[in-house]
């Protein structure tokens, strides 16, 4: 039962028109830093990642998720959460589901999972768009790393690998946190501004050394450290303080949702 | 009233009731949308649910439906508590309430799988053949492809009502189901409940269109400013309701003071008086007003359509006297 719920609601989100478009906007972004960079020609590279793309086609989909995953990912991720529940409130479809009946929790599941199995669609279809465009435009040669050694292609298509896996549930974190704003209103836009100016003022705040108390409670502090799979050896703290970061959003997120949830009147 | 004996065996339940409220409440803040709502939806009836505009129909059917906690009360359906049994019993429960609700993007069939997959009690090779019926069912075959944006309301209504019926329920709920229908689409959900009802399913519609009510249901409760003012077999309700008497007399005011001082209840409608016959009989009208002198032309006994009754009991004007008539009329159909 709850497969087909959950295969149910991948193909309810596939099949909206914004999924589509968004995804379309998503796999332009490849293409063009490829091509930006292609046109840049030697020598303008900038600090970090930028800095090695130029001849190093397997980069550009580590540097495009990095850059995405500022704004255009939690972006795509509050969307989702939003008509996950606060669009359904809107269109009266809530009702429907909950008489049907589903539980409330399994509806949390059920919209946690579609989230998730998005997120992890649109990331990959990203990466895999930006190792095409990456090598079509700038070649490749292996994998040149931020530490300057070279990894060979397969070693590289597993760091690229595991950076999905990392970006991805980043992205799901910041849904849930979405998800619970959804549960409690029935306008979507309310969900998509709250959790975009969340990130926003999260990375304002990350600027101020003065903050710097501050600094390792906000989702945000942990996305520049997931660059780490480029260096080689991997170094792991980073990651794993990212990611064990994301994973206390995605506990809080969930439970705050759970608990709007069950006693919602609809 | 006609008994639905032709009900399938079921399990046998404790109660032959197939939802029952008991001293529901509901507030939003400071408003008490719902109070002391006791309702009884016996199995196999057909019951209409009436009242004005924001009476707590729709608040009430929520709260039966698991879908609104109550302020206070109990809720049992199909002889599970609320809101822990929901489980159990939503499953054998078909909704259609405060309107359809369907994703504008997706066609009528779309939508249908959509609900479909997540009903209990379908299983999942058998979802097409259900969809399929469904809209077949509610006349919607040949707009199925069409998406749901580009529905007529009564087209939405239609889908709900397919919603609604996907999988052979016990009890079937419709809110406001003629809502945007055009006369044809009233006589079909008309016919439709007819055969949920012949079928053995109990069927509780809300409505503010009596006509609807009068020509379909078996049993009635009104409800009005978030109680339940009278509750029964339709039949008997009309009975109890009907005992009054049109008297035409030239002498209305004498006739009025006349029946005042004998504790009779009367008003006054057209040519003459109108008489409630709560407690007293036809002659003894006739007889008190022919001692003060007034002139009686003609009585005729009063045909209470359901539209009076329900005038009478929701009138805000006369809250006294719409009291009073409640008070007999459950003392009348007990």
């Amino acid at each position: 039962m709850i497969t087909r719920q959950f295969a149910s609601e991948v193909r309810w989100m596939l099949r909206r028109p914004r999924t589509l478009i968004g995804l379309f906007g998503l796999i332009l972004v490849p293409i063009i830093i490829s091509f930006g960079i292609w046109t840049a020609g030697e020598g303008e590279g900038g600090p970090g990642l930028a800095a090695i793309l130029q001849g190093n086609g397997m980069v550009v989909p580590i540097f495009t998720l990095f850059l995405s995953l500022n704004l255009l990912l939690p972006l795509v991720a509050s969307i989702w959460a939003a008509d996950g529940l606060a669009g359904e409130a809107q269109h009266g479809t809530l009702r429907g589901l909950l008489v049907a009946p589903v539980s409330r929790v399994r509806l949390l599941f059920v919209k946690l999972f579609g989230l998730a199995a998005m997120s992890l669609l649109a990331v990959t279809l990203m990466a895999v768009v930006g190792i095409i465009a990456g090598t079509a435009f700038l070649g490749t040669d292996g994998m040149v790393t931020l530490t300057g050694t070279t990894l060979s292609t397969g070693e590289g298509l597993l760091r690229i690998g595991l950076f999905i896996l990392l970006v991805t549930f980043q992205m799901v974190s910041i849904g849930a946190v979405a998800l619970a704003v959804s549960a409690t209103t029935e306008h979507p836009l309310v969900v998509q501004a709250a959790t975009m100016t969340t990130i926003i003022v999260f990375q304002v705040l990350g600027q101020f050394s003065s903050l710097d108390w501050l600094h390792p409670f906000l989702i945000t502090t942990g996305f520049p450290g997931l660059v780490d799979v480029m260096r080689d050896p991997i170094p792991p703290d980073q990651i794993w303080s990212s990611t064990l970061l994301a994973g206390c959003y995605l506990l809080i997120g969930t439970g705050l949702a759970a608990m709007r949830l069950i006693t919602k009147d609809s | 009233m006609t008994t639905s004996t032709s009900a399938p065996v079921t399990a046998p339940t404790k109660s032959a009731v197939a939802a029952r409220t008991k001293g529901l409440r509901k507030e939003y803040g400071s408003t008490v949308a719902v109070d002391r709502v006791d309702l009884e939806v016996p199995e196999g009836a057909v019951l209409g649910m009436l009242g004005p505009n924001g009476s707590g129909k729709t608040t009430t059917i929520r709260m039966l439906l698991g879908l609104v906690r109550p302020t206070q009360g109990e809720i049992e359906l199909l002889g599970k508590p609320l809101p822990d049994g929901a489980e159990h019993a939503l499953p054998h429960v078909g909704a259609l309430v405060e309107g359809p609700g369907f994703h504008p993007f997706l066609s009528g069939r779309e939508n249908l799988v959509r609900c479909a997959a997540f009903e209990p009690l379908l299983p999942k090779k058998q979802i097409k053949q259900a969809v399929e019926d469904a809209l077949e069912r509610v006349g919607l075959a040949q707009a199925a492809h069409r998406r749901y944006r580009g529905y007529s309301l009564g087209m939405k209504q239609r889908l709900g009502l397919a919603a609604a019926l996907l999988v052979p329920r016990k009890l079937v709920v419709l809110d406001e189901p003629t809502n945007g229908l055009d006369p044809a689409g009233t006589r079909e959900i008309r016919k439709i409940i007819a055969e949920l009802h012949g079928a053995g399913s109990t069927v509780l519609v809300s409505s503010h269109l009596l006509s609807e009510v009068e020509a379909t249901c078996t049993h009635v409760a009104v409800l009005h400013r978030g109680t339940v003012v009278a509750q029964g077999e339709l039949t008997e309700l009309l009975q109890a309701g009907g005992s009054a008497l049109q008297v035409i007399t030239p002498d209305v005011e004498t006739a009025l003071s006349a029946l005042r001082q004998a504790k009779i209840s009367a008003r006054p409608l057209g040519d003459g008086l109108r008489v409630e016959l709560a407690g007293t009989s036809a002659p003894q009208v006739i007889e008190t007003l022919v001692k003060a002198g007034a002139q009686v032309f003609e009585a005729t006994r009063w045909k209470t359509g359901l539209e009076e009754l329900f005038a009478r009991l929701t009138e805000a004007e006369e809250a006294e006297r719409g009291m009073s008539a409640v008070d007999t009329l459950d003392g009348g159909s007990r």
